[in-house]
């Protein structure tokens, strides 16, 4: 049997090194200005934030349920979902974040990436019927 | 609805439902008090502005398309249900008893004032979103808007470009399924799509569209899936897009060919797409349609 | 354990705890890290595996999951829950051997780092974006945090149940 010290220092040491990882990764700035979003990791539309000079929203459904997505200079975020646990929601504003925007329940990620992800844009401003 | 708006004053989103309002309160034919009511009940009297902008583009349009477009083929529609939802097939006889009230020619504006033929009534629901639509843009563009987008049930028409300056995306529906069947950027355009798959009904094994060819009083059938109509101006493109529908491809490239306030898109029966040639390079197609034989349709072909 | 009405019985208490649990958890609000929670019902998982052993641990936890599933409605979460609870109890079976009563805590820190790493992956598959890894140092972190939190909570409930369940399978 190992010493109960032996363990909280191994516990310890891992709670350290994912510490040093978590800083590493929210630290290091997003490549680029260009908001990517992927549904089923396919790329959905992009929006260069920093083109965006009013604010404006979209809605993006698909069979899932939808998320409102607001693009302000330099920022976006998901402002709204019917998700059950909209999280993607209270992720809040991302501007310069590696990190994506995630919303597991509608498998929507939006990424902040240095281009605009190649057969993004599929998405329409309106569906004349 | 369906308005975005860019920039602007506070409130004019409020003003453009009270517009919207005010146009319904005018053009419904199903409330009862409303000025198209009145005037269908009475036959005869003055008119609105609005009610009177509207019927003389509608009798231009009636004219341009040789009957094509006819919004005195209103008790016609009626008799098959298709403004009800109570869906029917009319017998002949009843047929016949109300094609001659279809005819845009009895009827008379001036001055204000407007007469119908015998037994005559009229509904502008070809026509009467794509001029809300215009009166929207119009007001927005007062208001010094630069950028907008107005989608009236499936009737879009865009102010300007999108805020970052590109073109905006609209897509026309596929008529065969819940996709798209391509998109058309544009900017400062309407884009207004009518076809069977809106609404239709099935009865012994036969579809019945509700976009009735005024002719016959029959549902039209010249082989189109659905029409798309781009310009600038909104009630134009909305009467034009059910005019062409009736018309079929050919007599629709001819009047194409004569006049100078449009492009369109027609998707036929048949899987193939044709293209006005102000359309050839802002259209995409999408979806199922994205391998379609692409024809263009050019002004100085014959 | 044998004893098939008692050990039923038993079972069926732990997954009622678990599942009382588990509701209460849904009523705390969830943060904007996806993946990131306490785990409560996992004091139910870590101290059963102690008190009845990892077999029956196991029928709990599959258990709890699958009711927990229906309770909340969420179907996708069913298949983060089961991925999270599977590689949660398969890194449980080996930890029960080696660890003392003092360092019950260790087997729940253990656990809800591997259950988060469970639900990474099935993220991963399901979004098929490999961006999602940027969220397992934070849940790493959470899962340890998380883990200290609930393995004390179930230390201290095995020492005062320990007698109890050892008077019923007598």
């Amino acid at each position: 049997m190992m010493k109960t010290k032996t363990w909280a220092a191994l516990v310890g040491g891992f709670l350290l090194l994912s510490v040093i990882a978590a800083l590493i990764v929210y630290l290091r700035p997003a490549p680029g200005t260009v908001a990517n979003i992927y549904r089923d990791g396919e790329p959905l539309c992009s929006v260069d934030l920093s083109l965006v000079t009013e604010p404006y929203e979209f809605t993006l459904t698909d069979g899932r349920g939808s998320n409102v997505i607001r693009a302000e200079p330099g920022r976006i975020a998901v402002v709204d979902a019917d998700c059950p646990d909209r999280i993607c929601v209270k992720s809040g504003w991302h501007s310069d974040s590696a990190a994506p925007i995630v919303c597991l329940p509608h498998r929507l990620v939006i990424r902040i990436e240095k281009n605009a992800a190649a057969g993004s844009e599929a998405v329409p401003d309106a569906v004349s019927q | 609805m369906d308005l975005t708006v860019y920039g602007g004053p506070d409130g004019i989103l409020t003003g453009a439902e009270e517009l919207i309002r005010s146009l319904e309160a005018e053009f419904s034919v199903t409330d009862p008090e409303s000025g198209v009511s009145r005037l269908n009940a009475a036959g005869y009297g003055p008119v609105s502005p609005e009610t009177a902008e509207v019927l003389e583009t509608a009798l231009a349009l009636s004219a341009r398309t040789d009957g094509a477009f006819d919004c005195t083929v209103y008790p016609v529609l009626r008799a098959w249900g298709f403004t009800t939802g109570e869906y029917r097939v009319p017998s002949q006889a009843e047929l016949d008893s109300l094609l001659p009230l279809t005819d845009w020619r009895k009827i008379t504006v001036s001055g204000g004032s407007v007469t119908f033929g015998e037994g005559q009534k009229i509904d502008f629901g070809g026509i009467a979103k794509g001029y809300a639509g215009d009166r929207l843009i119009a007001l927005f563009r007062e208001a010094g808007v630069t950028s907008a987008l107005v989608n009236l049930g499936g009737n879009v028409q865009t102010l300007g470009t999108k805020p970052d300056g590109s073109l905006w995306r609209v897509a026309v529906k596929d008529p065969g399924g819940e996709g798209y069947a391509g998109i058309v950027e544009t900017a400062d355009r309407a884009v207004v799509t009518s076809g069977g798959y809106e609404r239709y009904f099935e009865e012994n094994g036969r579809t019945y569209v509700h976009i009735l060819d005024p002719k016959t009083g029959f549902p039209a059938s010249a082989g189109l899936l659905s029409v798309t109509v781009v310009g600038e101006r909104g009630i134009l493109c909305d009467g034009l897009s059910t005019a062409l529908y009736v018309m079929g491809e050919e007599r629709a490239a001819e009047l194409y060919r004569g006049s100078g306030d449009f492009d369109m898109v027609l998707l036929t029966e048949d899987g193939r797409i044709l293209l006005t040639e102000g359309l050839a390079d802002c259209f995409t197609p999408a979806g199922d349609w994205a391998d379609a034989e692409i024809t263009v349709i050019r002004h100085d072909e014959n | 354990m044998k004893n098939g009405t008692k050990r039923l019985t038993t079972d069926a208490l732990f997954t009622a705890a678990a599942l009382g649990i588990f509701v209460i958890e849904l009523q705390i609000p969830s943060i904007g890290i996806p993946g990131v929670k306490l785990g409560l019902a996992n004091i139910v998982t870590v101290a059963a595996a102690f008190l009845i052993g990892p077999w029956d641990a196991g029928a709990v936890l599959l258990c709890r999951i699958l009711l927990a599933g229906m309770f909340s409605g969420q179907v996708m979460a069913l298949w983060y829950s089961l991925a999270g609870g599977a590689l949660c109890w398969l890194t449980m079976l080996p930890m029960r051997k080696i660890l003392t009563a003092k360092q019950i805590w260790v087997m729940s820190v253990i656990g809800a780092v591997a259950h988060n790493i469970g639900q990474i992956a099935v993220a991963l598959i399901v979004t098929r974006t490999a961006a999602i890894l940027y969220y397992l140092p934070v849940l790493m972190i959470s899962g340890v945090l998380a883990g200290l939190f609930t393995g004390f909570a179930a230390q201290f409930s095995v020492g005062r149940l320990e007698p109890v369940v050892r008077k019923i399978f007598r």
